[in-house]
C-alpha cells in the first residue's frame, strides 16, 4: 500500500491523516523523501504536520547512503517526505475510505 | 593607639576606596569633628556630644594584630587601593550566593557531610580571586586556614562554617569576609596555647610547642628524638603561618646525626640518601615535591617545604616499626598524617607501640572529648583529602561512594539551576495558555454540538481504536475532549508516581482547572479567521494546526450548480451506467447513505419500557420513520430497480455497481439495512446477471489453460468473501419456493456454458441446490411444491450435463477444485439414480485422476483431496474406498 501525501502546501491536507497514522505507530514503515533516500523503520510518532519519527532504522539503499548506517532513530520533518509505504495489513481500507468520506462530508458542509 | 594599624586621629576615611559606598553611621561625626571649626554656626560640637568612652578601651594585648590583619607595612606605605573588599568580594558573590544555596540544601540531611565537605571549598573560592594581595610574599607567606585545624569534632567546624557562613550571608561584603577569615589564624592559636598549657600539666615531655614563638623551642631539644617527632607531626597543622623558625627545627628533630641543620630543602634531600632501597616510591614522591617547589626562597619555601619535613617523620617512626610493610603504605601515600592528632582513635592503633606510647596517650587523653562525635558517627569525618587515605579500605571506599553521590547530585542541581529565575511566573504563564491553545486546536472544536461531528475529525483513529480493542474506558464516552482527557491521564501518572509530590498533584489539578477556563473562554470568544486592519489593503487571516492559512481560495462548484447539472443528466444516468464516473458517484451515494443508516442505528432510542411513556414512544416512531426515508435512499441510490435490459448493450446500474471492489464490499453493510424482500431482489438480480457479472465474465478460463488476470482473480476473491456471504445468509433461510424461482431464472436465462466454467458461478448454483437439498431433508415439502422443482431440476440438469467435463479448473495437479466437487455432491444429492449415474460417467475419469494423484502426495494434502472426491461419491451413495478395492 502506497499513500502519496504529496500535497500541495497550499492545500490543507486531510485532518485525520494525523490520526490515520496514530494507528501505524510500532509498525514498520518505509518512508521516502523528497531526496530519494528511502528509510525503513518503527514509527514512533507522528504529529499534525506529519513530521515522522522513526526508531531502529535503515536505509533501503544502504551502500548508496553509508553516512546514514549508523543512525538509529530519526526525526524527519513532514515536509520532505514524499511517500510513506505502510504495511497493508494494518490498514483497514474500509474503514480509511468511510474517514475520508465523513471528512468530505463534514467539509462540504461547511460553509466557507 | 589604633587597632588597624591606622592613625585614628585621622577619623574614618568616609570617601576612601570600598567604603564608598557602605553608609558609615559615624561619617557625619567625624565630619563635624574635622570641620568642627567651621560648622561651629550649627551649634553642635562632636567634644560636646562624645562621651569619651573610647577613651577607657583597653589598648593592651593587640601586639598581633599586625600579624593577623597585615597592617604591620601599612604604616610605611599609604593604602593601596588593594582594600577595595567590596569590588573584590563582588567579584565571587556568585560563588558566596552558590555556597548559600547549596549549603541549604545540605542542611536537610542529617549527616554531617557540609561540615568536612563545604570548608575547603569556601576557602579556596574567595582566596583565590579576592585576596590577590595577600600573594605578596611580603605578606603573611600563606594565608590559606587549614581546616584540619578546628579539630575532630564535626560541632565544632560546623559552628565556625555556620558563623561564617551567616556572617557572609548577612554582608556578603569584603570586611566580613576578611575579618573571619583572618580571625582564623588567632582562633587556632589561642586553641594551641589552652592545649599547650593543658599538656605541661599532664606531662612533662611536652609533644607541643608554640610554633611561632621561639621561647618554647628549646624543651623540644631536650626531648628525646623520637617524641621530638611527633610535635613536628603535630605542628604541621600550623605551619602555614609559622616563622621561619620552625624549619631550622625540624631537621634538627628529625636528623640528630646532623647537626648541621641544613636548611629544610636539603633535608629532604639528605633523607632521601639515607633510604634509598626501602621506599623507592616513596623517594620518588618526596623528590618530585620537591622539583615542584624549586627555586624556593628561602621565606617562601617555608609553608611548602615543611609539611614534606614532617612527613618524612612519621616515616622513619614507621620504618623502625615491627610491622613496617603493614604500615608502610599506608604512611607513603600519607604523607602528612596530621590526623594522629585529629583521629586518635584509629591511629593511635598503629602509632602507639612505637612511639613509646606516652605522648600519643596524652594527647589521647586530650583529645578525646573532642573526638567522641567522631567515634559514635558512623561515616568518618574529614576535614582535609588527605585523610581519606587514612581510613580503612572499606571505609574509604564508602566515603569515596558517598562523595561521588553527593558531588554528582551538586552538579545535577547546579546543572538545573542555570535557568532558574530565567522566566518570571507571568511568562510561565503565557507559554501555558499558548500551549493550552495549542491543545485545544489541535484536538478539534469542544463546542461542537455534534458528537459525532468532532468524530468525523478523527474518525479513523477513533473508530481503528475501537475496531482493535484498545482500552476504551467508555464507548459513550465524548471523543471531543482530549485535551481534557490528555492532561488528566498525565495528571494520573504524575499522581501515581509518587505521593510524595503533592504539590505536583495540585500543580496538575490547577492546570486541570485552567485547561477548563481556556476552553470555556474559547466557546465565549467568537473565532475571527480574518483580521481587517483598518486602512490596510488586505486582510491578515489567522491560521492553527486545525485550519491551515488557505493561501489559494479555489472557488468551489456552488452545490445548487451541481444538483442542477446532475438533474439535467438525469434521463441519461441510465444510459451512461457504463461510464465509469457516474458509477463510482453512484457507489459514493450508496455509501454516504448507508454511514448515515449506520449513524441512525447508533442514534436508536430505547425501546419504550412502557405503554404511557408517548415521549419515548414517539422518540422510536420517529427514528422508525427516519429509517424508512434512509432506507428508501439507499434503495434508490442502489438502483436496483432499474429497468432490465436484457438485449442493452450496457450493464444494469446495480451488476455495475458490483463490478467495482468498493460495490462489492458495500453488499455486507447494505444488507444489514434492507429487508427480506430487498435482499431478494437483489439476489435475483445478481443471478440473472450471473453470466455477464464481472467475476464470472472475466473469470472465464483461457484456452491455453493459464490463469484468469490477477485482477480478476482479486475481483473473485472479493466477491465471495463480501457478497456471496450475504447471499447466502439470505438463501440458507429462503423457502423452496424461492429456491425453485432462482435454479429455473438460472436455467432458462443464464449462459450456462459461461457460470458452470466459473468458480462464482457454479458457488451460486451449489448455494441453490444445496438449499433445496436441505429443505427436503428438513421441511419435508408438499409433493406438490416438490414436484415443481424436481421439473425444474431436471431441466438444470440436462444443461448441465454437457457441460461437467468443462467444469474443472486447470488440470487435476492444481487442486484447486474443491468448489466443483462441492457442486457435484451438491447436484447429486438432489439427482435420481439415473441421473447419478450419467454424474459419475461424466467425471469419472477426473475421480480417479484425482484418486490416483492424491497417492502420490503427502498424506495431509492426499487426504484432502480424497476428501473433496469422497464428498461427491457419498451424496451418490458411494464411497472412494469402494474404488481403492
Amino acid at each position: 500500500m502506497r499513500v502519496n501525501l504529496i500535497r500541495p502546501i497550499l492545500i490543507p491536507f486531510p485532518l485525520g491523516i494525523p490520526g490515520f497514522f496514530k494507528t501505524l505507530v510500532d509498525h514498520e514503515v518505509t518512508v521516502e523523501l523528497k531526496n530519494d533516500i528511502s528509510i525503513k523503520g518503527i514509527l514512533k510518532s507522528v504529529d499534525q504536520f506529519l513530521n515522522i519519527k522513526l526508531d531502529d532504522i535503515q536505509v533501503v539503499e544502504e551502500l548508496k547512503y553509508p553516512h546514514l548506517s549508523s543512525v538509529k532513530n530519526v526525526f524527519i520533518r513532514g515536509s520532505v517526505v514524499r511517500y510513506v509505504h505502510l504495511p497493508s495489513a494494518a490498514v483497514d481500507t474500509a474503514l480509511l475510505e468511510d474517514a475520508t468520506r465523513r471528512e468530505a462530508a463534514s467539509q462540504a458542509s461547511k460553509p466557507r | 593607639m589604633s587597632f588597624f594599624g591606622f592613625d585614628s586621629s585621622r577619623g574614618h576615611p568616609a570617601h576612601g576606596p570600598g567604603f564608598g559606598t557602605a553608609p558609615d553611621a559615624f561619617a557625619s561625626i567625624s565630619q563635624h569633628r574635622g570641620t568642627g571649626q567651621v560648622d561651629d554656626d550649627e551649634g553642635i560640637d562632636f567634644d560636646d556630644t562624645y562621651d569619651g568612652l573610647g577613651d577607657q578601651l583597653e589598648e593592651a594585648d593587640d601586639d598581633f594584630n599586625d600579624d593577623t590583619f597585615g597592617g604591620g607595612e601599612s604604616k610605611n606605605e599609604p593604602v593601596g587601593k588593594d582594600f577595595d573588599f567590596f569590588g573584590s568580594t563582588s567579584k565571587v558573590t556568585g560563588a558566596i550566593n552558590e555556597e548559600a544555596v547549596r549549603y541549604n540544601r545540605q542542611q536537610p540531611p542529617p549527616k554531617t557531610t557540609v561540615a568536612h565537605s563545604s570548608p575547603p571549598k569556601q576557602d579556596s573560592k574567595p582566596y583565590r580571586t579576592g585576596y590577590e594581595a595577600y600573594k605578596n610574599p611580603s605578606y603573611i607567606p600563606e594565608l590559606q586556614v587549614d581546616p584540619g585545624l578546628w579539630g575532630t569534632g564535626p560541632a565544632k567546624p560546623a559552628n565556625d562554617y555556620g558563623f561564617q557562613q551567616s556572617q557572609q550571608g548577612e554582608y556578603g561584603s569584603g570586611p566580613s569576609q576578611q575579618r573571619s577569615s583572618g580571625a582564623a589564624p588567632k582562633i587556632m592559636m589561642s586553641l594551641e596555647e589552652v592545649e599547650a598549657a593543658m599538656r605541661a600539666q599532664a606531662k612533662k615531655p611536652t609533644p607541643i610547642s608554640e610554633p611561632q614563638q621561639q621561647t618554647q623551642a628549646p624543651p623540644q631539644f631536650s626531648i628525646p628524638q623520637m617524641q621530638q617527632q611527633l610535635p613536628a607531626i603535630t605542628r604541621d597543622t600550623h605551619q602555614q603561618v609559622t616563622t621561619p623558625y620552625s624549619h631550622a627545627m625540624a631537621p634538627q628533630n628529625m636528623n640528630a646525626q646532623h647537626p648541621a641543620a641544613p636548611p629544610d630543602f636539603g633535608s629532604g634531600q639528605i633523607r632521601i640518601q639515607q633510604r634509598p632501597s626501602q621506599q623507592p616510591s616513596h623517594h620518588k614522591h618526596r623528590s618530585s615535591q620537591i622539583l615542584q617547589n624549586e627555586p624556593p626562597t628561602r621565606a617562601n619555601s617555608t609553608p611548602q617545604i615543611a609539611p614534606n619535613l614532617q612527613a618524612t617523620a612519621p616515616q622513619q617512626i614507621l620504618q623502625r616499626g615491627q610491622n613496617m610493610p603493614h604500615q608502610a603504605p599506608d604512611a607513603q601515600e600519607s604523607p602528612r598524617p596530621r590526623q594522629i592528632l585529629q583521629n586518635p582513635n584509629r591511629h593511635s592503633a598503629q602509632f602507639g607501640p612505637r612511639t613509646d606510647g606516652a605522648p600519643p596517650s596524652a594527647q589521647i587523653q586530650q583529645r578525646g572529648p573532642v573526638a567522641v562525635p567522631n567515634g559514635t558517627n558512623p561515616t568518618p569525618v574529614i576535614y582535609h583529602p588527605s585523610q581519606i587515605m587514612n581510613l580503612p579500605e572499606e571505609e574509604r571506599r564508602l566515603y569515596l561512594e558517598e562523595e561521588a553521590k553527593r558531588a554528582k547530585r551538586n552538579h545535577k542541581i547546579f546543572l538545573l539551576s542555570k535557568g532558574n529565575g530565567l522566566m518570571t511566573p507571568q511568562d510561565k504563564n503565557f507559554i501555558t495558555r499558548i500551549q493550552l491553545q495549542q491543545l485545544m486546536t489541535a484536538t478539534g472544536n469542544v463546542n461542537e454540538p455534534d458528537p459525532d461531528a468532532s468524530l468525523s475529525e478523527d474518525f479513523y483513529y477513533q473508530v481503528y481504536n475501537q475496531i482493535e480493542n484498545r482500552p476504551r474506558q467508555n464507548p459513550q464516552q465524548p471523543l471531543s475532549n482530549f485535551a481534557q482527557t490528555y492532561l488528566f491521564r498525565t495528571g494520573g501518572r504524575q499522581g501515581g508516581m509518587g505521593r510524595r509530590y503533592r504539590g505536583g498533584d495540585s500543580h496538575m489539578q490547577r492546570m486541570e482547572q485552567q485547561v477548563q477556563r481556556a476552553v470555556e473562554a474559547a466557546k465565549a470568544k467568537p473565532k475571527n479567521k480574518q483580521l481587517v486592519i483598518e486602512g490596510s489593503l488586505g486582510k491578515i487571516s489567522f491560521s492553527n494546526a486545525k485550519t491551515p492559512k488557505p493561501l489559494l481560495n479555489i472557488r468551489r462548484h456552488d452545490s445548487s450548480d451541481f444538483a442542477s447539472r446532475s438533474s439535467g443528466k438525469k434521463p441519461q444516468v441510465a444510459l451512461s451506467t457504463t461510464d465509469r464516473k457516474a458509477i463510482l458517484k453512484n457507489i459514493e451515494a450508496v455509501y454516504s447513505t448507508l454511514m448515515k443508516m449506520e449513524d441512525h442505528d447508533r442514534r436508536q432510542p430505547p425501546p419504550p419500557t412502557n405503554e404511557s411513556d408517548t415521549l419515548s414512544i414517539q422518540a422510536a416512531a420517529e427514528w422508525q420513520q427516519t429509517w424508512k426515508d434512509l432506507n428508501e435512499k439507499l434503495w434508490t441510490d442502489l438502483k436496483v430497480n432499474e429497468p432490465i435490459m436484457p438485449e442493452s448493450a450496457s450493464l444494469h446500474p446495480f451488476i455495475a455497481f458490483l463490478s467495482y471492489p468498493k460495490g462489492k464490499k458495500a453488499i455486507p453493510r447494505i444488507f444489514n439495512h434492507i429487508d427480506e424482500n430487498q435482499r431478494l431482489t437483489i439476489l435475483t438480480l445478481v443471478l440473472i446477471h450471473l453470466d455477464i457479472i464481472d467475476v464470472v465474465r472475466l473469470a472465464q478460463p483461457q484456452p491455453h489453460g493459464s490463469q484468469p488476470s490477477l485482477m480478476a482473480r482479486e475481483q473473485v476473491d472479493l466477491f465471495l468473501q463480501t457478497v456471496m456471504p450475504s447471499l447466502f445468509s439470505y438463501v440458507t433461510e429462503a423457502p423452496l419456493v424461492v429456491v425453485i424461482g432462482m435454479l429455473g431464472l438460472a436455467t432458462e436465462r443464464l449462459n450456462m456454458s459461461a457460470v458452470a466454467r466459473t468458480r462464482v458461478g457454479l458457488e451460486m448454483l451449489t448455494m441453490v441446490l444445496s438449499r433445496a437439498a436441505i429443505i427436503r431433508a428438513v421441511e419435508a415439502p408438499e409433493d406438490e411444491i416438490w414436484n415443481q422443482w424436481l421439473a425444474v431440476y431436471n431441466s438444470f440438469f440436462d444443461t448441465i450435463e454437457p457441460l461437467l467435463g468443462e467444469i474443472f479448473p486447470a488440470s487435476v495437479n492444481a487442486g484447486q477444485d474443491q468448489y466443483v466437487w462441492q457442486f457435484l455432491a451438491a447436484t447429486g444429492s438432489g439427482a435420481n439414480p439415473e441421473q447419478q449415474q450419467r454424474l459419475v460417467l461424466a467425471v469419472k475419469d477426473r475421480v480417479m485422476e484425482t484418486l490416483q494423484q492424491s497417492k502420490t502426495l503427502p498424506p495431509e494434502m492426499a487426504s484432502q483431496r480424497r476428501g473433496n472426491v469422497n464428498l461427491f461419491m457419498q451424496a451418490i451413495g458411494l464411497d472412494v474406498d469402494l474404488l481403492d478395492g
